[in-house]
């Protein structure tokens, strides 16, 4: 008797902890990364801003219009790439990514520009909104904030304006200074930490995704979702969606993206 | 799928039409879809007549509204404001936003009624839920007590006349509607959003596209749209239910609402408020100039406006792009469709375009004028300064200065249609302090 317990005991939980793997969806425990470099395919030259307020401070900085940034090798610096989910549906999150939640994303309003002028937000992380510039008054406008309570509030050097959101942003939000008219920044708001903004480079990567297939969408400032934009093998739709099948343990790399002055509404 | 203009064009008849067949001579007003948010997010003409219909289900018309389930609104105060203006044999009057309300905010709210074009500003367009004069958080919806204050003062400046000759029962009735066809707005707003971003089309197996209708009556889909669609209207009355809870009170120990104070007092609070005015923590002079006379930032536009002239900048883009594809000699199949359907969208928005009031941009209010559209009591500035005023450029300071400092800026603010505006020193900010000793 003693024998045939002992015996069937562990038998019988990895029976039962067999079932469970079988049966979960897209399986929890295992993850993927997708990556690109996004290159621009065009001629256009960040015309300078002309300065309206404050001209001898923010003057002095050599600001250009930021619709369209490139970096080295042509890379296409802010482009937003982000995971589609449909009304109720929500995405397993990668352990890793709770490490650094608390931590909040700082936007500064630095030099008479925002910086970074394109940056996600996971609605578990704070969005700490700083002036660095000394003796220079900015007010960060999110009044078109749509999910999430918007604001208008006035930022002063000394009290950065610490903001906590809960709800996934369906794009990219505005951000902007009335003062300045010049000054933009779109801040991507939600709910699940998978999405990137492209770096000065043009890569991005967004790792750790629950292995299996998922939409994503494309954006950028000048087009909004960039349609027909030829990603790897895959088109984005007219809705600038694109499916991929991230497989465990792999990194799906896109390699070069192209995008063209058209793909931006140029 | 197809745009089809002209079908769309006579949307708000055919209802008209449906409706006057019957013996009355006039036609029975109808409900206008917002169609710069129509055009903006491609919503085509299927899924415009969609939520057509949606909206009339849960709203009903503007002789008949319905005050949806959750909504929190009063079917008896939205009967006695809709519908044609009459009164009763005991004297009661009836179509109480007809009479007195739709010649300039339309019949849909939309703040284009007959008078609209002809008035600087333009009537209010509520179907954002926006509105500027208010005593809560920027964010949040107006209170009750804020539309009525409004109603019963008039927005002074403007061409929003005082009601207060009306009895508290009609005012509290059009209350009540302009709440009404602003949820009407949001959850339109909202469900342009949702066929964006849930339904469209879709490929089954075989690759055969596919069309999602909006229909939460009957087929697959009713199930999940009901649900998705009385979620909308939750989450816009919500932000209407909890208006009262983000009203801003003032401290009790700054300076008292009540104004009991010496002209010492104020006299040094006025001086306060006038290095804060120049000060870069309040930075107000950067907008209203050197002079407060509105002459400093004049180039910016209120977010009704924004909302078009982000419509007509995507347009002229749209514009170049289908001019440069027309030449073009490569085009397959889908490329043509692709085409196709941009020049119909095209077409739509230039014509929606075409229908556009002149464009104004929003003039910082001159503070020597002793005019201020959203009252005139310290406590109404105080709020202006503090939450600064939604939909405009104006942000609020209320989490970086004290609730003093605040109060020192009202006492500048009303102050200064009496001050000399002949000093030219006062423009500058450097000569301030010598001005004050």
């Amino acid at each position: 008797m003693i024998r045939i317990a002992t015996f069937s005991l562990p038998m019988a939980i990895a029976a039962v902890a067999f079932a469970a793997l079988a049966d979960m969806p897209a399986s929890a425990a295992e993850w993927g990364s997708i990556k690109g470099r996004f290159v621009f395919d065009g001629d256009v030259k960040a015309e300078p801003i002309s300065i309206t307020k404050d001209k001898e401070y923010c003057g002095n900085h050599k600001l250009v219009d930021e619709t369209v940034v490139t970096g080295e090798k042509n890379g296409l610096a802010n482009m937003f790439v982000y995971l589609y989910l449909k009304r109720g549906d929500s995405v397993d999150v990668h352990p890793d990514y709770e490490k650094s939640a608390s931590e909040p994303a700082v936007l500064d309003n630095n030099e008479c520009r925002f910086e970074p002028h394109a940056m996600t937000l996971w609605t578990k992380q704070p969005l700490e909104i700083r002036n660095s510039d000394p003796g220079i008054g900015h007010n960060t406008n999110a009044m078109k904030l749509t999910a999430n309570p918007s604001f208008n509030e006035i930022i002063p050097n000394d009290k950065p304006a610490v903001k906590n959101f809960e709800k996934s942003e369906p794009a990219p939000s505005p951000f902007a200074c009335n003062i300045h008219p010049w000054m933009s920044a779109y801040v991507l708001i939600r709910d699940n930490p998978y999405m990137a903004a492209s770096a000065k480079d043009g890569t991005f990567e967004i790792k750790n995704v629950p292995a299996g297939k998922h939409e994503f969408v494309v954006w950028h400032e000048g087009k909004g979702n960039v349609r027909n934009l030829k990603l790897g093998k895959e088109k984005t739709d007219r809705k600038g969606r694109v499916e991929f099948e991230i497989k465990a343990g792999e990194t799906l790399d896109l390699g070069e993206v192209k995008v063209t002055e058209k793909d931006l509404g140029l | 799928m197809k745009y089809t203009t002209p079908f769309l064009r006579l949307l708000p008849v055919i209802g008209a039409v449906v409706a006057s067949v019957g013996c009355q001579e006039s036609k029975t007003p109808d409900f206008r879809l917002n169609m710069v948010r129509m055009v903006s997010t491609e919503t085509d003409g299927d899924y415009q007549q969609e939520i057509a219909n949606v909206l009339d289900g849960l709203f009903g018309t503007p002789d008949q509204p319905i005050a949806p389930a959750g909504s929190g609104l009063d079917q008896a105060k939205l009967n006695l404001a809709a519908g044609p203006a009459w009164s009763d044999d005991a004297g009661v009057n009836h179509g109480l936003y007809r009479k007195h309300c739709v010649h300039c905010h339309g019949v849909t709210g939309d703040g284009r009624g007959p008078t609209a074009r002809f008035l600087n500003p333009y009537p209010r367009d509520y179907r954002m839920g926006l509105f500027k004069f208010k005593s809560n958080a920027a964010a949040d919806r107006p209170t009750d007590e804020d539309l009525h204050r409004i109603l019963w003062n008039g927005a002074p400046g403007t061409s929003m006349p005082s009601f207060s000759l009306l009895a508290s029962a009609e005012i509290e009735a059009l209350v009540e509607y302009v709440k009404y066809l602003a949820i009407r707005g949001e959850v339109e707003r909202a469900l342009t959003s949702y066929v964006y971003d849930e339904l469209g089309e879709d490929e089954d197996d075989e690759g055969r596209v596919y069309r999602i209708p909006l229909n939460p009556v009957d087929g697959e889909y009713a199930e999940d749209q009901r649900e998705a669609i009385a979620d909308i209207v939750a989450d816009v009355s919500e932000t209407w239910q909890a208006a009262n809870e983000s009203v801003v009170v003032p401290d009790e120990d700054a300076i008292p609402e009540l104004d009991n104070r010496t002209a010492e007092e104020r006299a040094a609070s006025i001086v306060k408020g006038r290095e804060l005015f120049y000060d870069k923590r309040a930075n107000c002079y950067t907008c209203h100039g050197p002079t407060g006379l509105g002459d400093g930032q004049t180039t910016d536009y209120d977010m009704w406006t924004k909302e078009q002239l982000e419509l007509i900048a995507a347009t002229d883009s749209l514009a170049d792009s289908v001019a440069e594809e027309r030449e073009a000699d490569d085009l397959d199949e889908d490329d043509l469709r692709e085409l196709d359907r941009s020049e119909q969208l095209l077409s739509d928005r230039e014509d929606v375009i075409a229908t556009l009031y002149p464009i104004r941009n929003a003039i910082p209010r001159n503070l020597r004028a002793g005019v201020y559209r959203g009252g005139r009591r310290r406590i109404d500035i105080y709020w202006r300064i503090h939450q600064g005023i939604p939909g405009s450029p104006m942000p609020g300071v209320g989490a970086t200065l004290s609730d003093e400092e605040i109060w020192n800026l009202v006492d500048y603010v009303l102050s200064l249609p009496y001050e000399a505006a002949s000093i030219p020193q006062r423009a500058l900010p450097v000569n301030a302090e010598t001005l004050v000793n």
